[in-house]
């Protein structure tokens, strides 16, 4: 042995060496343990060929302090390093590889060299040898702890790595031999190649292993419950293709499946746009997964159902033929030149540029003039799908945009239905009554309407029910109105107004004749053969069993009398029958109306005005008589603020030139009281001015107006007269009312340009610019005063 | 890690059971018994014989030395290396008392080889 010694110490002084360092940049080489390394860095190549070119081959392992260094010096590496023995070398393109087994530890103490490797000086330690009790305890601590880590890691290797640590007696080699198998880090294997004594390496291994064996058991539990989440779904998978395997076998589908099946099958054909699809795969994936007994499922499903039977990309080709169309619309209207060339223009301009965006047109009209069946029209005209919705008395929001989904029984809002119901995404929408919209705490729906009518926001308009957004601005839309009072002013401004006024008698006849007459006929069973209406028993239809703006009566009563005549065939009558004007009564019973509804005589203080209603305008006749206890100017009859005002100011007028009119001083100073029949009606408005004057002039001059004479106008406290509205319908109304002169404002003359041929001609109309005019025209004895004065 | 694990049982199981102390390489040795006795040889190339040392303890036989590397030619660099240099040590553990049995040993050709014959006295 002492020889040995000697062959030993004989060429590696134990005093100190000087060796080329390897270093390495994330591993710690231990005494008596094999590393395999790869050297790839220039200067440790250089150092691995210069250590074999020695005899011995060895070389100084030390461990970096920072991985990145890439060309270490004193300062970077740690002093305590390994003295090492190549036992394999072998070189590639690249880099160097090598097995190299520690042998001692060193402590390195000074760079001899840097280029072109590093060497070092290095004194080597005495492997650490303390005994006793503290050494025993912790060596045995650490043994166990040891076999629980490895158990933990790969039970079946315990056995194995036991008997392998066991052969190894040195408890420090031990260390060395765990720590390798251990990922520790850098600084921690380091530390246990430093330690000096025994005691000291077994007490940071302990500390070591207690760190790990905390994370080992970490890791396992995070393990552990994602295997039991997953063996959790794969279970369920396993038993849902198990039933659905059984389901097939019996050739059953459960009614969930089925319904599953179903809508998957009808969203795949609806060709929805892709960011539907998306929505949809997501809600049918929720719903394979819903039980059928919750509630979701049933709010999903029929959910699912609007999505796939809504018309996302479906759509009908529009007609664009001009001739067409006005055939189309003159089959179907009488009349109304002026709305059809409107029509007629918006097919013109959507056939030069089909991507211009639908009109949203608005007709305001009386009831029964055909604003209805005229969207009818437009929509056969075109090619496209109708549909009505009313608005009438619509006060909540969500009416038109839905409920949103999460309350119970919620549907979408009436647009989305009606688009769902035509089942293309650009039929003719008629939003009849937008005039009757309410409005309360719920909501106003007329804002509401705003969006959807405004073709820069109703291309995505969304429905709160189906919460995706949907194109609307494909729709034509056409609202109806009786009257624009009630419609909000930024409502109105979204749409094209198109006045439709009331018919007249000839008007009306003809539509009778060409539409409804046919048309109830065909209802009643009868043909031209069996029963003729003649043209006065017509007219006397009209005159004496209606009275209305539109036709919807008339057509009523010609109903009426198709299936009396119908129930006389019924009864066996074979006798064609031709309805006289005297059979008129016992068909139709009395007539409701009187023709003369114009007073024969007119007393003094009673002029006819004319009055413009929902329904078509009216005559109205003001009546005034004197108070003389009073001085005051009593007026009744439901008169709004306006009309008060206008009475109040042609009594000034009168008043004011009384000599003119050739008024009594005496009858001057009398009260006067007005009364508007009828009664119940409310009235307002400034246009039965000149009315009231005429009523007051002839009152405060004895003298009665002319009966054969009605007008209408606004007037001012200086005599001016000033346009009204409605002159069509007042027109004829006074026409229908067997009334023959007019007196209008100079202004209106341009309106009589409205009115049908006949009626004008039939007519005698007189145009004032003062109320002078209108007085003269009205009191023929005025006329003469006033020439004399 | 498991296979770092794995990967030092194997490199750790492949060394032999009677590991030496020190880090060192283990010759190979081929043991032959015949009616004179043992035959061990150790293939130890380029072992000059006085860096070699045999020990008999019991029924063990110890060879340790040092191998150097003296054929280091200047200006050469290593491409592959595959012999191990350095301390050696190999015991071999025989069924006969071997402080009582005659040992002779000789070196040739690479190979040191130890004859051992029992019942002689030793030398």
């Amino acid at each position: 042995m002492s020889d040995m010694q000697g062959v030993l110490t004989q060429n590696e002084p134990q005093s100190e060496l000087t060796l080329p360092v390897l270093p390495l940049k994330s591993n710690v080489l231990f005494p008596q343990l094999m590393m395999p390394l790869v050297v790839g860095r220039e200067t440790s190549v250089a150092a691995v060929e210069a250590a074999l070119s020695t005899e011995d081959k060895t070389i100084i392992v030390v461990t970096q302090k920072v991985a990145s260094t890439e060309e270490p010096g004193y300062a970077d590496i740690y002093t305590v390093g390994t003295l090492a023995v190549i036992k394999k070398m072998d070189r590639t393109d690249e880099y160097v590889q090598l097995i190299v087994q520690g042998t001692q530890r060193v402590k390195v103490l000074d760079v001899v060299q840097q280029e072109p490797y590093l060497q070092v000086t290095a004194r080597p330690l005495e492997a650490p040898s303390d005994t006793g009790a503290e050494v025993e305890a912790l060596h045995r601590t650490v043994l166990d702890a040891a076999g629980n880590i490895m158990e933990m890691l790969k039970p079946q290797a315990r056995a194995g790595l036991t008997h392998v640590i066991s052969e190894v007696k040195d408890p420090l080699n031990q260390v060395y031999l765990l720590a390798s198998m251990l990922t520790l880090d850098v600084e921690k294997e380091q530390a246990l190649l430093a330690a000096d004594t025994r005691a000291e390496a077994l007490q940071l291994m302990h500390k070591y292993l207690t760190h790990e064996a905390q994370v080992l058991e970490l890791r396992q539990q995070i393990t552990s419950q994602v295997q039991s989440e997953m063996s959790r779904e794969q279970r369920e998978y396993l038993l849902r293709q198990q039933m659905r395997a059984i389901q097939d076998e019996l050739g059953e589908q459960s009614p969930e499946q089925a319904d599953v099946v179903e809508l998957r099958k009808k969203i795949d054909e609806a060709e929805l746009p892709e960011y539907v699809q998306k929505e949809a795969e997501r809600e049918l994936g929720r719903l394979e997964r819903l039980p059928s007994a919750s509630p979701d499922y049933q709010v999903t499903r029929t959910h699912l159902e609007l999505v796939a039977e809504l018309p996302w990309t479906k759509s009908t080709d529009d007609i664009l033929d001009l001739k067409r169309a006005r055939q189309v619309l003159d089959e179907d209207h009488y009349d109304l030149k002026e709305i059809k060339e409107r029509i007629i223009e918006h097919l013109a301009v959507l056939k030069l540029n089909p991507e211009a965006k639908a009109p949203i047109i608005c007709f305001v009209g009386p009831p029964g003039v055909g604003k209805t069946s005229l969207g009818k029209s437009i929509a056969r005209s075109l090619g496209r799908h109708f549909e009505r919705m009313s608005l009438g008395g619509m006060h909540d929001e969500a009416e038109l945009r839905g409920h949103r989904r999460t309350y119970i029984g919620a549907m979408p809002g009436r647009i989305i239905q009606a688009i769902r119901r035509s089942g293309v995404r650009n039929p003719l929408l008629m939003l009849d009554e937008v005039d009757k919209l309410g409005r309360d705490f719920r909501g106003d729906p007329a804002s509401a309407l705003l969006e959807i009518l405004d073709p820069a926001q109703n291309f995505e308009f969304r429905d709160n029910y189906l919460d995706m957004p949907f194109d609307l601005s494909k729709v034509f839309f056409i609202t109806t109105a009786n009257s624009l009072e009630t419609v909000p002013r930024p409502l109105l401004d979204r749409m094209e107004v198109l006045q439709l006024s009331g018919y007249s008698d000839e008007e009306k006849a003809n539509i009778a004749r060409q539409y409804l007459i046919p048309r109830q006929m065909k209802e009643t069973g009868l043909n031209a053969e069996r029963i003729t209406i003649p043209d006065e028993s017509l007219r006397m239809v009209i005159r004496r069993y209606t009275r209305e703006a539109g036709v919807r009566e008339l057509e009523r009563t010609l109903g009426r009398l198709c299936r009396k005549v119908a129930t006389r065939f019924a009864e066996g009558n074979e006798e064609p029958v031709t309805v006289a004007p005297d059979d008129l009564p016992d068909l139709l019973g009395r007539g409701r109306f009187f023709e003369e509804d114009a007073r024969r005589n007119l007393e003094p203080g009673v002029a006819a005005g004319l009055a413009y209603t929902q329904v078509g305008g009216e005559v109205l006749y003001v009546e005034a008589v004197l108070l003389p206890e009073s001085k005051e100017l009593t007026l009744t009859g439901q008169l709004g603020g306006v009309m008060k005002e206008s009475a109040t100011a042609a009594r000034s007028y009168i008043r004011s030139h009384a000599d003119e009119l050739g008024i009594d001083e005496e009858r001057l100073k009398s009260g006067a009281h007005i009364h508007v029949p009828a009664g119940a009606t409310p009235k307002d408005g400034p246009s039965a001015g000149v009315t009231m004057a005429t009523a007051l002039a002839s009152l405060y001059s004895d003298h009665p107006a002319r009966s054969d004479t009605a007008m209408t106008g606004e007037i001012t406290l200086s005599g001016l007269v000033l346009p009204v509205g409605g002159i069509k319908e007042k027109v004829l109304a006074a026409h229908r009312a067997g009334l023959r002169r007019l007196i209008l404002p100079k202004q209106n003359e341009e309106d009589l340009r409205e009115l049908p041929d006949h009626v004008r001609e039939s007519l005698e109309f007189v145009f004032a610019e003062r109320i002078d005019d209108v007085l003269t025209a009205a009191i023929p004895e005025v006329e003469l005063k006033a020439a004399t004065v | 890690m498991a296979r770092k694990i794995h990967n030092l049982l194997e490199s750790l199981l492949a060394s032999r059971p009677e590991r030496c102390h020190e880090a060192c390489f283990q010759p190979s040795v081929d043991v032959y018994r015949g009616q004179q006795g043992w035959l061990l040889k150790f293939d130890l190339a380029g072992v000059r014989i006085e860096d070699v040392q045999i020990n008999l303890q019991g029924r063990r036989l110890t060879v340790r030395g040092v191998r150097r590397d003296w054929c280091i030619v200047e200006g050469q660099q290593a491409y592959s290396m595959e012999i191990s240099y350095n301390r050696f040590d190999r015991t071999v553990e025989l069924p006969i008392d071997l402080v009582q049995a005659h040992v002779a040993s000789e070196y040739r050709d690479g190979m040191l080889l130890v004859r051992i014959s029992q019942g002689g006295t030793s030398s």
